[in-house]
């Protein structure tokens, strides 16, 4: 019965994954944005439980309750940590437009194929076949982190990096040990704590986030 | 790699400072091979552990100790540090082997600091130095010289120094290296917050001792690559004709060229040896600067011997100019520091030209004048550690008593501190190379290998090397008399006639600790140039595979190079003169008792009552002949402002002088240099303008480059 659905299972978790990257990059909204964060999330554990149910490892789910915990729910509490009406109001203005953006993000998608099929060869199974999503979800991120303006907007380009990366490592061999995956969280939550209230601090002083004001402070 | 050497060193010090009996410090031990040879090893060994104990220990002291025991407890613990150092020193030089096993994860060839023989002789030279410098440093009670940083650095400093000659692998010889530029960074910066020089010559000196470190770290990889071990029997594997032997050499020479002071490298040298703690200076340039010089011979001695003819007459051509250039600016100089600084760049220039003509003549098959005019280097080595550190040290107590260090403004100083100038003189017959100082013996025996090496048995042995040494010798010869006439300068306008400033005037003497440390280095002077020959021949046997042939003792500590048939006899020397000049001053003493002494007052003194102390000669003007001489070469600046007085064309009040010699090199290579560079700096700044995005785009771009890249 499951085994029927797995692949479809799989590329459904793949697919939400890609769809909120590509979403992402073309929103300018903030609070649509950290929606869309909290959605690839859980898609995220979603599919770290599929894998651990596939291949009956009962730590993997407990993994997938972490990500949940953390990726889903914790991360974008923190970000949108704010009254509502303050995060609904905070457009980026992008230094890339919405349609470059998508076109972007289309040969992105296209070079991570390329270049996990040339190197290290699709494979016969199923994660195989979907670790491509993985790194077209690290090169995404770094798009959104060069292309945003906004400190807080930038730390979500740096959580997709880091959501690309735990979904290629998951979709390639199964995952890092709990312990590990356990500290990486940890840590992501912290560098994002600290992110934040760094963005606190830097409206207070300047009264605004856009880091390419930021170059008169070098020397 | 280095900071996780120094790591392990640390774990090294502080298993010998606190538990020497554990596990660790047994660890430590290296095994021994010869069960005969026991007792020598674990002595070579225990004195090494020894050492990084005590300098662990006062690394500590200068940490916790009080500001007013600080001074006392450092000095008295690095002057253990440096007898430690010198015994062990002794006991390599006398042939014990043995020393330490550091083991390391790394895939590389053990660190192991064991002395050779010749490791041992510069042990003993740096830790002699280490010896007088810790002795004077100890009476200073306040200012910078007693912070704790300088008390910190400074057994850091001495171990560090100790320690390179120990090394008996490239990657442990690296890091005693940089512990020891470490060590005598932070002494040269502890004076920075008083004067804004210190912060520039801190800058010079950082740059070019990584320059040094850069080409010598590039020069033993080279060896490393081509031999595939890093331990120094391994990279002695390498053909000398090879191009990778070529190219190591230069690098070394490079390096290690910079460090002992040579042309070009040398522009650190006047800036910061001046701007140093005088103690620092005279460990710098008395014991630092010679580890330069054992990097020199490591490599052309130990690792790459029977070299092409070129490196010889590369080492000499470099060590020509340098001593050149060296006594040319030094004999110009007023600035006592800043003179004594640039004779050590003459002095090393000898050094080095003594070592390549041995290279050049070893090439030719005349193995006795080789032997002779390394051992000639060896011993220029040795007593330029004595009377230089001695010299600085002197420089140090002027300016303690004056806190002048323009010899324009000195005077005088003979009457009022009389140990310091006896001291200063003794150091300065040395540096002058006046016969019965060690600076005389050596340069002696240079000359006469230079003399007699250019023919081997009447038969002139090789075109490059008969028309080189006659070059070396007329070299020698104008640098020996330059000198001569520097350090006339130098002790003449410091400490004879009348003080030429009130600072000058009300010098006293230095405390008791300086006066020790100043009359044992003068000691030190006097003893190698009486005794050459049991030194020589001592020194003979760490560097020539027949050193009875080479150099022996004859007569009362007299020395005879039998290869070459020359013999010098200093105490002989001395008697024969006594006998000659004992009757003549009895004669005069005789004749002057038997009329009595008159003073007759001159109607109008003969200019010289009214004499003032500024009409004398001074630095300046004594060396004013020779500016006019090496015009040339010096590139002197002048300036003179007339002040008249009011309106009037013919009246002056007065006339204002500055001369200013540049270091040429300074101003024609190192300046184009740092423009271009600084140029370049602000074409780079539009790349890197700090905009966050700009960096990020750059590593995204470069990612993508290599991920495509890759899946081609």
């Amino acid at each position: 019965m499951f085994e029927a659905f797995y692949p479809q299972l799989i590329g459904l978790c793949t697919g939400s994954l890609l769809l909120t990257s590509a979403l992402m990059v073309w929103r300018h909204s903030l609070l649509a944005s950290i929606r869309l964060l909290a959605l690839q999330g859980m898609a995220l554990a979603a599919l770290v439980a599929v894998i651990g149910i596939a291949e009956g490892e009962p730590e993997l789910v407990l993994v997938s309750l972490l990500i949940f915990s953390v990726k889903g729910v914790g991360l974008p509490w923190v970000l949108a940590h704010q009254s509502k009406a303050a995060v609904k109001q905070i457009q980026e203005s992008p230094r890339l437009n919405p349609t470059a953006a998508l076109l972007a993000v289309t040969l992105l998608t296209i070079l991570s194929y390329v270049v996990v099929s040339r190197v290290f060869g699709l494979g016969d199974s199923v994660t195989g076949h979907a670790a491509p999503i993985g790194l077209a979800m690290v090169l995404i991120g770094f798009l959104l982190l060069i292309s945003r303006r906004r400190a807080r907007s930038q730390l979500i380009g740096f959580l997709m990096l880091d959501n690309g990366i735990a979904t290629l490592a998951f979709l390639t061999s199964g995952g890092v040990p709990i312990l590990l995956e356990f500290a990486v969280s940890l840590d992501v939550l912290l560098v994002v704590l600290i992110l934040h209230v760094f963005a606190g601090r830097m409206r207070t002083k300047f009264g605004g986030t856009a880091v390419d004001q930021l170059r008169e402070l070098h020397d | 790699m280095t900071a996780i050497g120094a790591e392990l060193l640390l774990q090294t010090e502080i298993g010998a400072g606190l538990l020497p009996q554990t596990a660790i410090g047994a660890e430590l031990l290296l095994q021994t091979e010869i069960g005969a040879g026991l007792l020598p090893q674990t002595a070579i060994g225990a004195g090494l552990l020894l050492q990084l104990g005590l300098g662990a220990l006062a690394v500590v002291s200068g940490l916790m100790a009080a500001p007013s025991l600080r001074s006392r407890a450092g000095g008295i613990l690095c002057t253990l540090l440096a007898v430690t150092g010198l015994a062990t020193g002794l006991g390599a030089l006398l042939g014990a082997t043995g020393g330490l096993l550091i083991p390391i994860a790394l895939p590389m060839d053990p660190l192991v600091l064991a002395p050779d023989r010749l490791g041992g002789l510069f042990m003993l030279v740096v830790s002699g130095v280490g010896i007088l410098v810790s002795l004077y440093s100890m009476s200073s009670t306040r200012g910078a010289d007693a912070s704790r940083t300088a008390w910190v650095a400074m057994p850091v400093f001495l171990v560090g120094m100790q320690l390179v000659p120990a090394a008996t692998d490239s990657v442990s010889f690296l890091l005693a290296w940089e512990i020891m530029t470490l060590g005598s960074t932070v002494l040269l910066l502890a004076d920075h917050a008083s004067r804004a020089t210190v912060a520039s010559a801190s800058i010079w000196y950082s740059a070019m001792s990584q320059l040094s470190f850069f080409f010598i770290l590039a020069g033993f990889a080279v060896l490393a690559a081509a031999s595939g071990g890093t331990s120094f029997t391994s990279l002695q594997a390498v053909e000398p004709g090879s191009w990778p032997a070529n190219l190591a050499f230069v690098l070394l020479l490079l390096g290690f060229g910079g460090k002992a002071e040579l042309v070009p490298l040398h522009v650190w040298v006047p800036r910061v040896l001046p701007e140093a703690p005088s103690h620092v200076s005279a460990a710098m340039s008395g014991a630092m600067v010679k580890i330069g010089v054992y990097g020199g011979l490591l490599v052309c001695v130990r690792l790459l011997p029977d070299g092409p003819p070129w490196w010889g007459i590369a080492i000499m051509l470099v060590g020509g100019v340098s001593a050149l250039y060296g006594i040319l600016q030094a004999s110009v100089s007023s600035d006592l520091k800043v003179l004594l600084a640039y004779s050590t760049t003459e002095n090393m220039g000898l050094v080095f030209l003594g070592l390549g003509a041995s290279m050049l003549l070893r090439g030719f098959d005349a193995t006795a004048a080789a032997d002779a005019a390394l051992v000639a280097a060896l011993l220029l080595t040795i007593s330029h550690a004595a009377f230089k550190s001695t010299l600085f040290l002197g420089a140090g107590a002027i300016i303690h008593a004056t806190g002048e260090r323009n010899l324009d403004r000195l005077g005088g100083l003979g009457a009022r501190m009389p140990v310091t100038a006896a001291a200063f003189g003794i150091a300065s017959l040395g540096a002058a190379a006046i016969p019965i100082t060690s600076g005389f013996v050596a340069e002696w025996m240079l000359l006469q290998s230079l003399i007699h090496g250019g023919r081997l048995d009447g038969a002139v042995v090789s075109v490059a090397a008969s028309v080189a040494m006659p070059l070396a010798v007329a070299v020698i010869a104008l640098t020996a008399g330059l000198a001569l006439l520097t350090f006339v300068k130098a002790y003449g306008i410091a400490f004879l006639a009348r003080p030429r400033s009130a600072a000058a005037a009300d010098a006293r003497e230095v405390p008791r600790l300086m006066q020790l440390a100043l009359a044992l280095g003068a000691l030190f002077v006097l003893a190698l140039g009486l005794l050459p020959g049991p030194i020589a021949a001592l020194v003979a046997h760490t560097v020539s595979s027949n050193p009875t042939t080479a150099v022996q003792s004859v007569g009362l500590g007299g020395v005879s190079l039998p290869g070459i048939g020359a013999v010098l006899d200093p105490i002989m020397l001395v008697v024969l003169s006594a006998l000659v000049a004992i009757p003549v001053i009895v004669s005069i003493i005789v004749s002057a008792r038997r009329h009595p002494h008159r003073t007759v007052d001159l109607p109008w003194g003969g200019g010289g009552s009214r004499a003032r102390p500024r009409m004398q000669y001074t630095a300046t003007s004594y060396a004013e002949p020779l500016v006019r001489v090496f015009d040339d070469v010096l590139k002197p600046s002048r300036d003179v402002q007339v002040t008249h007085v009011a309106e009037s064309r013919y009246l002056v009040e007065r006339v204002r002088v500055e001369q200013r010699v540049s270091d040429i090199f300074e101003t024609r290579l190192y300046r184009p240099v740092l423009n271009l560079l600084q140029r370049y700096g602000i074409v780079v700044r539009h790349l890197a303008n700090g905009s966050i995005h700009r960096y990020l785009s750059y590593s995204f771009v470069a990612l993508l480059i290599v991920l495509i890249v890759v899946s081609l």
